[in-house]
């Protein structure tokens, strides 16, 4: 058995985990309820959601979004999971495994959508037909499917588990391009407007470890394994960097995203509405877009003419781990 | 591993960051300061995740 010298900070019991940003060590009762209150926090202070909204968790099957529609639920939130069967090969029929099994224990509602049955591709198909990263058409298909699934169940926001080291290397990544229009845009909470719903992101005030220890302390089984082909992308390189900064100096990392949504948003607010330009419905799907037909239903077209790509294909140029 | 040591000393000599692991020493979460015994079950639990955004 392992012997711990350091104590909770708020009741002096045996410490199960060190926080160097909060400069404090916390038992599990005392960890899991500075999860619960970072998580209000963010809901309160940038106006995210009401006690009363229908809330639409994107689900994954990993810590962070199990984690955040644990954490709604348990704070008597009314919030439904969603999913999207991304066809890459086992990663895709695991972590499927791990949220209808959260789903089922807890007697939740859960919706999903596979991309081969319903739109006739799949995210390694879908690389190969656009040549370009998986997490490219991941990201699009995902979003637009997010969407759609809110609008059409009538809820009020769509929730995800984004948490401080995602933003934080968001933000590093437009940062370093000096990408205004992103930056304009990276907000923990999105307003509905033109027929996109509320997007929240409940978790910005929590780090990685925090998310996979509230799972762990909670009993909560999620897929650790990362997805395949994002391995080596360069969103992980630049959480890598932020996590080296943040071993040297403590709460690094916390000020470089929250300082910036405190102090910088707000001056790039005005750049933000210039940049959103006009929408309109595709004429396929409803969709809003700029244009006549949506980057989705273009994406529709073009992978799923393509032959299927099993998804070994795309590791081999992604770098298997 | 041989010899006693603590967690923080485990994750240098594997070279590994605190802040990209969780540290389970037989099924029980622990902190850095943790000492560790040789005959120890030890899982060192990445909790880096995310494609692009």
């Amino acid at each position: 058995m392992a012997v711990t010298g350091s104590k909770c900070r708020s009741c002096k019991a045996p410490a199960v985990i060190d926080l160097p940003r909060h400069n404090a060590n916390f038992c599990a009762e005392h960890l899991l309820q500075l999860c619960r209150r970072q998580m209000e926090k963010a809901i309160h202070d940038y106006s995210m959601f009401g006690p009363d909204d229908r809330l639409l968790v994107a689900v994954s099957g990993g810590k962070d979004s199990l984690a955040v529609w644990d954490m709604l639920v348990e704070a008597g939130y009314h919030a439904d999971g969603f999913y999207v069967g991304l066809g890459i090969g086992d990663y895709s029929a695991e972590s499927e495994r791990y949220v209808r099994s959260f789903a089922d224990e807890r007697g939740l509602h859960l919706i999903t959508v596979d991309l081969r049955d319903e739109y006739g591709y799949d995210i390694p198909t879908a690389s190969r037909a656009t040549k370009r990263v998986p997490c490219s058409s991941c990201g699009m298909s995902k979003r637009h499917l997010f969407d759609k699934a809110a609008v059409d169940g009538g809820y009020d926001a769509v929730i995800t588990g984004h948490n401080l080291d995602d933003e934080a290397a968001v933000l590093l990544g437009n940062v370093l391009h000096w990408d205004v229009d992103y930056l304009a845009r990276q907000r923990p909470v999105l307003e509905a407007r033109d027929g996109f719903p509320r997007k929240a992101k409940p978790l910005v005030r929590l780090t990685e470890r925090e998310t996979a220890a509230w799972c762990l302390l909670r009993g909560i089984d999620y897929l650790v394994e990362e997805c395949p082909i994002a391995a080596g992308n360069r969103h992980l390189h630049h959480k890598d960097v932020l996590n080296r900064i943040e071993k040297e100096s403590p709460s690094s990392k916390a000020a470089f995203y929250l300082n910036f949504i405190d102090n910088m948003a707000p001056v790039l607010a005005g750049h933000s509405a210039a940049a959103n330009g006009e929408l309109q419905g595709c004429r396929r799907c409803g969709a809003p877009t700029t244009g006549d037909v949506c980057a989705f239903c273009r994406l529709v077209d073009t992978a799923s003419a393509h032959e299927p790509v099993p998804v070994e294909l795309v590791l081999g140029k992604r770098g298997r781990r | 591993m041989p010899g006693d040591r603590t967690v923080n000393h485990l994750l240098d000599a594997l070279d590994l960051v605190r802040e990209s692991h969780l540290v389970i020493c037989n099924g029980t979460l622990v902190p850095g300061d943790a000492r560790l015994a040789e005959d120890d079950v030890v899982e060192i639990r990445p909790v880096i995740s995310g494609g692009s955004h």
